[in-house]
């Protein structure tokens, strides 16, 4: 598979080529356009069967679709564009087995050699971390595409290094993180206004996304008609 | 001094000697090409003020950008800038000369600039280009005395494209068109029970004739030329050719021996399938989603 990433940051895209036979998993709805030469399938499970219902309602969870939708190439040479629903960029990480932890909303495609499941992060940082309780564990190796709120951008965590709530897309697994305060106090830390804060550990690779999604809404939703 | 850079496909995090600005080279992980950036200018007391810290995420001096001005000459010379974001269309009208734009459109302008508004083409055309989603009126902006330049941006943050009619026809999605030039015909168009399925509108706007015409979308625009048959998502449309048919159906899934799940389940809904020759354009983004996301966050209503 091929790939091109188009009219980044904000309006970004992926346009993904393949050749018959290949095939890729797509978030529900990000199709945008295709060649005719594509088959579509819409199953709950990974291609090829694995996973099933439970890791279908786990995704949901995780802010996903239940369903995954596969396209298949039938003929050489096909292009697919996909894109995320919201203003933002598109981000691809070659997989070479490991895991990467990915954030409810920011998983938009990967190849079939990647195995996508929900986690449960812990009480802690569900409730704290600004993001969903569950996130979503991609793990084997191919082609992953992560979209964001804003613009991407890679961090290589080598120690420790400190993320806003709310700023995450994704980390490799060989971090860690905890929920801390900001600065020394607490009452310092949400008077800054940045309160909890997280902190990661260990060595990999981490991607932060420039905006915050519940900022934008909370300062649109005042602004509209009661629903 | 090195220069930093990402790779714009990959990533992957690069340090370079400076010698290199400008040059191209291979990525070591994913082995696309890499233009090396030349490095602005930096002030070395900001610099110092600012140390990177081991851990800070690279400076992605090198971020690829589709954000290249569109410059041309039709009937005028014109140019599209602060591309695909907040995209900005520049007239240069000779004295005399007449653009035709849809209302509030217009940025800014020349003092010898005149604006009229009103109904233009009579009743029938003013009613189908309402049907198309497009205002009843019409702004005339006309160059009088002297050469001037206007500018025009959508309401949306998006991007802008520039077509230039000879005789042929294109088919507008709702909301789509901005402006035209002289000897450029627009209708609504009855697009019959295919546009009760599109979900965008009963009424295409249709332009035809000679002349130029630029019109606009949410996201950024990508055209494709189509060269046997295309697919494209109804709420991704922006433009096509009359010289392409187009019907609209459920994925090839469903047909090809799939099964119904994916018009229910798949969220892909319908889809336009163009065939023949000609170009679509299609926008990277479309409104309903931001709709959809940004409801949860109304405030609810107090009994």
């Amino acid at each position: 598979m091929q790939y091109e990433i188009l009219s980044r940051p904000a309006a970004s895209a992926a346009k993904l080529t393949l050749d018959a036979g290949e095939s890729v998993t797509c978030e529900v709805g990000a199709m945008i356009a295709m060649s005719a030469g594509f088959t579509v399938e819409t199953t709950s499970r990974k291609k090829g069967g694995g996973g099933g219902l439970i890791k279908g309602l786990k995704r949901i969870l995780a802010g996903e679709n239940l369903f995954l939708n596969h396209f298949t190439a039938t003929a050489p040479n096909q292009t697919l564009i996909i894109g995320p629903g919201l203003l933002g960029d598109i981000i691809h990480h070659p997989m070479k087995g490991g895991t990467v932890v990915v954030q409810g909303s920011s998983w938009l495609a990967s190849g079939i050699g990647i195995d996508i499941d929900a986690t449960w992060q812990g009480l802690g940082k569900a409730l704290f971390s600004g993001e969903r309780m569950f996130w979503v564990k991609c793990s084997g190796s191919g082609d992953l595409f992560l979209n964001s709120f804003g613009a991407i951008y890679p961090v290589d965590v080598a120690g420790e290094y400190v993320v806003d709530t709310g700023h995450i897309v994704a980390f490799e697994d060989t971090l860690q993180f905890h929920i801390g305060k900001a600065s020394k106090s607490l009452v310092g830390s949400f008077l800054g206004g940045e309160g909890l804060v997280c902190k990661f550990s260990g060595q990999g690779r981490l991607y932060c996304q420039t905006h915050n999604p519940p900022n934008f809404g909370k300062l649109l939703g005042p602004k509209l008609k009661p629903r | 001094m090195t220069i930093e850079f990402l790779c714009g496909s990959c990533q992957k995090h690069y340090r370079v000697k400076d010698e290199l600005a400008g040059k191209r080279a291979k990525c070591q992980q994913c082995g696309a090409t890499i233009e090396i950036p030349v490095p602005p200018a930096v002030d070395p007391q900001a610099e110092a003020a600012a140390p990177l810290s081991p851990t800070a995420p690279p400076r992605p001096v090198g971020m690829p950008s589709s954000s290249e001005n569109i410059r041309g000459s039709g009937d005028f010379e014109f140019e599209i800038s602060q591309r695909p974001d907040f995209a900005l269309v520049t007239v240069k009208l000779q004295p005399g000369q007449k653009v035709f734009a849809e209302p509030s459109a217009m940025a800014s302008m020349d003092p010898c600039i005149t604006l009229q508004a009103g109904f233009k083409g009579g009743l029938k055309r003013t009613l189908g280009r309402a049907l198309g989603g497009e205002s009843l009126i019409i702004n005339t902006f006309t160059a009088t005395g002297a050469p001037g330049e206007v500018t025009f941006a959508a309401g949306q943050p998006g991007d802008a494209a520039h077509y230039r009619l000879k005789g042929g026809a294109l088919y507008l999605q709702r909301g789509a068109f901005m402006l035209h030039g002289e000897g450029v015909d627009l209708t609504g168009k009855w697009q019959g029970a295919k546009g009760f399925f599109s979900g965008e509108g009963l009424v295409l706007l249709k332009a035809s004739g000679n002349g130029d015409l630029f019109f606009n979308s949410y996201g950024a625009i990508l055209p494709v030329d189509v060269t046997d048959q295309y697919i494209v998502d109804t709420g991704y449309i922006v433009a096509f050719e009359d010289t392409l048919q187009y019907r609209v159906s459920v994925l090839p899934g469903l047909r090809a021996g799939g099964t119904l799940k994916t018009l229910f389940f798949g969220a892909e809904g319908l889809v336009c399938r163009f065939s023949g020759q000609g170009r679509v354009w299609i926008q990277t983004r479309h409104v309903h989603p931001f709709l959809a996301w940004v409801n949860p966050f109304r405030p609810a209503k107090s009994n």
